[in-house]
């Protein structure tokens, strides 16, 4: 089924920059909108002559946003919008970071909703709006119980409410609306928790456990996204797990790392120390329960609706399956 | 669990007989890439566990059991047994003697609070075990997998000796999840572990401090080392049940009280043909 134009905000990420090249790959889409913070200069390092168009805007201002929608977009014809611009780093926090998490969403469904083109948004939220717990299912379903503690920090925080931003908006208008909830995609740059984790030689973790995870490629990641894209007619929410399902401790050996068990009372004030002196964006606080109790996306609903099933293995530097 | 696959695998076939080996070999243990399923079974576990068992289950508690053609060989189940002696050492002969008798990997469904058990919570997750939220159930019965469910739960291992034999207060999750899911259920009856550790107290305050329900008081320090009896009945099908029935309280109620008394028959059958008391 052709496209006559697709908007990739986030273009400028790992995932948003690969899901450009995919979709210019594809001969069924005629456009693509890609949009970002960086300088058109540096931003996309490649060319696919008028088929792609390359804008520098800040959507979390709504002026840029409606010129970029009601101008541009139209005038490409732009039917989807799949978003993908989330603040990455966990460090950063306040008004300037909500809204390019939240707000930036809102406006995006507002002006879609109103849009003579647009008849798709495809958001990419996060596993991590889920809440883990030892009495909650290993399996996360769609309708798992999110995570609403009051103390999570804004970064969680804002995903849930970007996430039930999206959904609550879901068949009210015209406009379809997808939301993915993506696995932890363990790539640089990608805003992963666990990437960062593993960047240091030495992790340490609780001892006594080793709780599963489930991982999910830049390859996957960027799949679910097209493949709800192209899903016309269906709207709802999705878990878009990895193919590596594997716990903590593998996790560390097949990344090269050495992980050090420690007791789960020291590893907060430990990693805290690291990311003032180092500068690092992992924090344990907000990954505490996940490094103690199991968390599996439960995929089913993806493979069924939108026939999305993981393929492609993230690439452990300590080559695959070295425990066993 | 702290231990690589590759250790766990070397200690247990330091242990394990040449027969337990090739046993292990044909027992089908899911796997979701890495070697681990989504619950953290793994092959290498569920051998280091069978060796670890392995005096326990063959000298000190000399399990025997009765019935094992009931064991469904394939496809979803849930193994409804009763539960007593202060420690779970009826849930590991349980989980050895289907491993044994039926060549596969029954997955015992816990209280919630065992996941938070340092080291244990890990290790008994490596062998199968997952925590006893619906979700996990439903999740393994829906992939064909066989439960090993105690439906008196927590007040049943933590029973007063004066009470050994008396099923507690009966459940009935494990009857919904079998009927939802056209699963049999087997109703399983020990003799033997209800007189392993007579319990003559219990500290509650204690327990929770630790994270425990409670602190077990028991009158040896150990288990004695009774002979397990297990006894397997015919399955129960409820064929005459609707997934909807699930739904009803009345009849969910009525079926698990037909599990509840088969298992209680079992057990007046099992005490009835114990030769003995305790050790025999």
């Amino acid at each position: 089924m052709k496209i006559r134009g697709v908007l990739v905000t986030g273009a400028t990420t790992p995932v948003g920059e690969r899901l450009v090249r995919n979709l210019l790959a594809d001969e069924e889409v005629e456009r693509v909108l890609a949009v970002g913070f960086e300088a058109p200069e540096t931003a996309m390092p490649f060319s696919y002559g008028d088929r792609l168009v390359y804008k520098r805007v800040d959507l979390s201002r709504t002026r840029e946003a409606r010129n970029l929608l009601f101008g541009v977009a139209r005038e490409l014809g732009v039917e989807v919008i799949i978003h993908t611009a989330m603040h990455r780093n966990a460090r950063h926090k306040g008004g300037r970071v909500h809204a390019q998490n939240v707000e930036t969403l809102r406006t995006l469904l507002d002006l879609a909703e109103r849009h003579p083109t647009i008849r798709r948004l495809v958001f990419k939220s996060a596993g991590e709006v889920y809440q883990v717990q030892h009495d909650l299912p290993i399996m996360i379903t769609e309708n798992h119980p999110l995570n609403m503690n009051r103390g999570a920090p804004q970064w969680v925080r804002d995903r849930v409410e970007a996430d039930l931003s999206a959904c609550t908006r879901m068949g009210l208008t015209r406009l379809e609306i997808a939301v993915l909830r993506c696995a932890e995609v363990l790539a640089p740059g990608a805003g992963s928790q666990l990437f960062d984790y593993l960047e240091a030689p030495l992790c340490f973790r609780p001892a006594g456990f080793d709780p599963m995870m489930n991982l999910l490629s830049l390859d996957d990641c960027v799949r679910g996204l097209e493949l709800a894209a192209r899903a016309f007619g269906v709207q709802g929410v999705f878990n878009i797990p990895g193919a590596d399902t594997l716990p903590l401790t593998a996790c560390i050996r097949s990344w090269g790392r050495f992980g050090m068990p420690m007791p789960a009372q020291t590893l907060s004030p430990l990693y805290r120390l690291r990311r003032s002196l180092l500068g690092h964006d992992f924090s344990y606080g907000m990954n505490r329960r996940r490094f103690h109790y199991c968390s599996v996306l439960d995929g089913t609903r993806a493979h069924d609706v939108l026939a999305y099933a993981p393929r492609v293995r993230i690439d452990w530097p300590a080559g695959r399956d070295p425990v066993g | 669990m702290p231990v690589p696959p590759l250790v766990a695998r070397a200690l247990a076939h330091a242990v394990l007989s040449e027969d337990d080996k090739e046993l292990l070999k044909k027992v089908a243990v899911p796997d979701a890439g890495h070697g681990y399923d989504a619950f953290g079974l793994h092959r290498d576990f569920v051998a280091l566990g069978m060796a670890l068992g392995k005096p326990l289950y063959n000298r000190y508690f000399r399990c025997v059991s009765y019935g094992t053609e009931n064991i469904p060989r394939k496809g979803p189940g849930v193994l409804a047994a009763n539960h007593s002696g202060t420690l779970p050492t009826d849930g590991m002969m349980l989980w050895m003697d289907v491993i044994r008798q039926a060549g596969r990997v029954p997955r015992p469904i816990a209280d919630h609070f065992v996941p938070t058990l340092p080291f244990l919570g890990t290790f008994f997750s490596r062998g199968g075990m997952v925590g006893g939220s619906r979700g996990n159930a439903r999740t393994l019965l829906a992939a064909g997998e066989l439960l090993m469910i105690f439906p008196e739960g927590t007040p049943g291992i933590g029973k007063h000796y004066r009470d050994r034999y008396r099923l507690q207060k009966w459940r009935v999750g494990h009857t919904e999840l079998a009927i939802r899911h056209g699963a049999p259920i087997v109703p399983v009856a020990f003799i033997g572990p209800e007189e392993q550790m007579p319990q003559i107290g219990r500290l509650d305050r204690l327990g929770r401090l630790l994270g425990l329900p409670y602190l077990p008081v028991p009158a040896t320090p150990l288990p004695m080392p009774v002979r397990y009896h297990i006894h397997y009945g015919p399955p129960l099908p409820f064929a005459d049940m609707q997934p909807s029935d699930a739904d009803d309280p009345a009849r969910l109620e009525e079926a698990s009280e037909r599990v509840r008394e088969a298992v209680a028959e079992l057990i007046r059958k099992g005490l009835k043909k114990r030769k003995g008391r305790l050790f025999s």
